[in-house]
């Protein structure tokens, strides 16, 4: 007995041995709930929103408009990469989308945590949900002029889209360099929380999985609502719950996911319906979450 | 019928206009160049090599300006290559806010690093020419192929020792030249970035002095002896226009020997280029 003990123990300090210089702090590890002797290596993911854009202090849809950071946005993003470097945090690979609010985040994380020189990939797939016809608009003018039901049934159903935009606006991706290469039948007029979740979810399977799956520790710098389309999956949350789910800006979120079914391993600190657990004041946070509520009352 | 016939001289013309036009720009291909902008280490006339120091203040605005006038001039790119150290990463960055460009693929490859300095990494250029003697010092600085001497695996300067190179296997001792730059420089742009500019898409490099002017050497048939006395400004856009066999079309304002021409301020740019002779007098 006090012999296997002694193998365990060598194997696990030569497992977490390799896991800090080849890995860095994050190689984690996880108890396979089959067997308690048996360690599995679990996958780190880590996932966040950008922080406050010109136009969220403005109060308009923003959508795929692609407007920068404010100062506080900056801010929080460079705390979130603060926070990560202080937890020991390393990415081998990092995602985002097409949009400089959340490539803007990516840098300034990368940045503070010395890993400016990994992979950075792009995918449109990644961007914020398409607002339609209500981009650019003011969200307490639009509750004024079509009533606060309506809009709150815009933004937060899981799948009636708002009015689409013409393909002759400006607002209709076709109409953008950025995505010369992407067939218009792909890009959206408007989109719903659903139709953000189906094409976001093609990228997660194709694209970023097989790489998590390959062992690289990935970090996704995204928006409010591709993020909920990943955690709805990760987390198995109902399409009711995920409508009313606020993800808080600039704060990292951390899953770990079991490297054999790549489900996401509940964190004691987690915060309901979440698996994934976030990093900072945890009385802020949960602060905030319920914060964006507010915005259109 | 002297209605009919002018409009189909107006309608001949206008094609043979269009074919024109496409015949000038089917042969063009853009380049944008970038050195990365002053380091700290620049500031503290520390010879860099590998290690990944961060802009300095200036070399942050150096860049930003470089970014405001590749906007001004009206130029765009699709594809972006730098090296794996921060201070060209950032000087892309810059330039990639400042255009509108943030969302274009990014590559980053050890291949553009900046030559690497071997044992003197580190060292203080004054303080290393008090030590060796200035014609030492100039030639490891200088020469087209004569090598600073070797790091070895021991020192936090060689490469095998920062996981950004983990992937690739480096010799045991460690060093290089200009010449061996080049022979690291010119395959990868020859298999990675004339590809994206047969394909037509306009590339835009931030890398560093060395790796510049392995390029600009091969671009410009650039001789040994010249290319070692080349000074290319930071922070300095350079833009070449190349046909389609890849050699540079001579443009209107380039400095010798270069067939590319610098963007901004033209004395200042000529007098900065005589600059950076004087960093170990």
């Amino acid at each position: 007995m006090v012999m296997f003990q002694s193998i365990f123990v060598l194997v696990a300090s030569f497992v977490s041995c390799s896991a800090f210089t080849a890995n860095g702090f994050h190689g984690k590890f996880a108890r396979n709930k089959s067997s308690s002797t048996a360690l599995s290596m679990a996958h780190t993911l880590v996932l966040v929103r950008h922080g406050e854009s010109t136009w969220n202090q403005e109060n308009r849809f923003t959508g795929w408009v692609d407007c920068p950071l404010n100062e506080k946005g900056i801010q929080e993003a460079t705390s979130g990469g603060k926070i990560l470097r202080e937890e020991g945090f390393t990415f081998d690979k990092a995602y985002t989308s097409t949009l400089k609010r959340a490539i803007k985040t990516l840098w300034l994380i990368l940045e503070e945590l010395d890993l400016m020189y990994i992979p950075i990939v792009n995918l449109w797939k990644l961007n914020e949900r398409h607002y339609g016809a209500l981009q650019g608009l003011n969200k307490q003018e639009t509750v004024d002029k079509h009533g606060k039901e309506q809009v709150l049934v815009w933004r937060r159903s899981y799948d009636i889209p708002p009015p689409p935009v013409d393909e002759s606006s400006e607002y209709f991706p076709g109409n953008d360099p950025m995505y010369k290469n992407v067939p218009k039948s792909e890009l959206p007029k408007a989109e719903s929380l659903k139709l953000t979740e189906e094409r976001f979810m093609s990228d997660w399977e194709n694209v970023i999985l097989p790489e998590i799956k390959s062992g690289k520790k990935i970090l996704i710098a995204a928006h409010g609502n591709t993020l909920r389309a990943l955690v709805k999956h990760l987390d198995d949350i109902s399409s009711d719950d995920i409508t009313e789910l606020n993800i808080p800006t600039g704060v990292p979120l951390v899953y770990e996911l079991d490297e054999v079914t790549l489900k996401p391993i509940p964190h004691p600190d987690a915060i309901a319906p979440l698996k994934g657990r976030y990093l900072g004041d945890q009385e802020d946070i949960r602060r905030r979450i319920g914060a964006v509520l507010a915005q259109t009352k | 019928m002297f209605a009919l016939s002018r409009a189909s001289v107006r309608s001949v013309s206008r094609s043979a206009l269009r074919s024109f036009g496409a015949v000038q720009t089917a042969d063009k291909h853009t380049l944008i160049l970038v050195r990365h902008g002053e380091s700290t280490w620049n500031l503290e006339n520390k010879f860099t090599g590998w290690y990944d120091c961060p802009l300095s203040d200036k070399g942050h605005e150096e860049v930003k300006e470089a970014g405001r006038l590749i906007k001004a001039e009206g130029l765009t790119a699709d594809v972006a290559f730098t090296s794996l150290l921060q201070r060209a990463i950032r000087t892309l960055w810059h330039v990639l806010e400042q255009t509108g460009l943030m969302w274009i693929p990014v590559h980053k490859a050890w291949e553009l690093n900046e030559r690497h300095y071997g044992a003197l990494q580190g060292l203080d250029k004054q303080e290393t020419v008090n030590k060796y003697g200035k014609d030492q010092v100039l030639v490891w600085r200088r020469s087209y192929d004569i090598p600073p001497p070797t790091v070895d695996k021991s020192s936090p300067h060689h490469p095998s020792n920062d996981p950004r190179y983990a992937g690739f296997d480096f010799p045991e001792e460690f060093t290089e030249s200009l010449a061996t730059t080049l022979d690291r420089v010119v395959p990868f742009w020859n298999k990675t970035i004339v590809p994206e500019i047969k394909s037509g898409k306009t590339v835009m490099i931030a890398a560093h002095g060395n790796s510049l002017r392995a390029l600009v050497k091969h671009l410009d048939g650039i001789d040994e002896a010249t290319i070692a006395e080349l000074n290319i400004p930071t922070g300095t856009p350079l833009i070449y226009e190349l046909d389609d066999n890849l050699k540079p079309i001579p443009q209107a304002g380039a400095i010798a020997p270069l067939q590319g021409r610098y963007l901004g301020d033209q004395d200042a740019i000529r007098a900065r280029i005589e600059g950076v002779k004087n960093q170990t007098k």
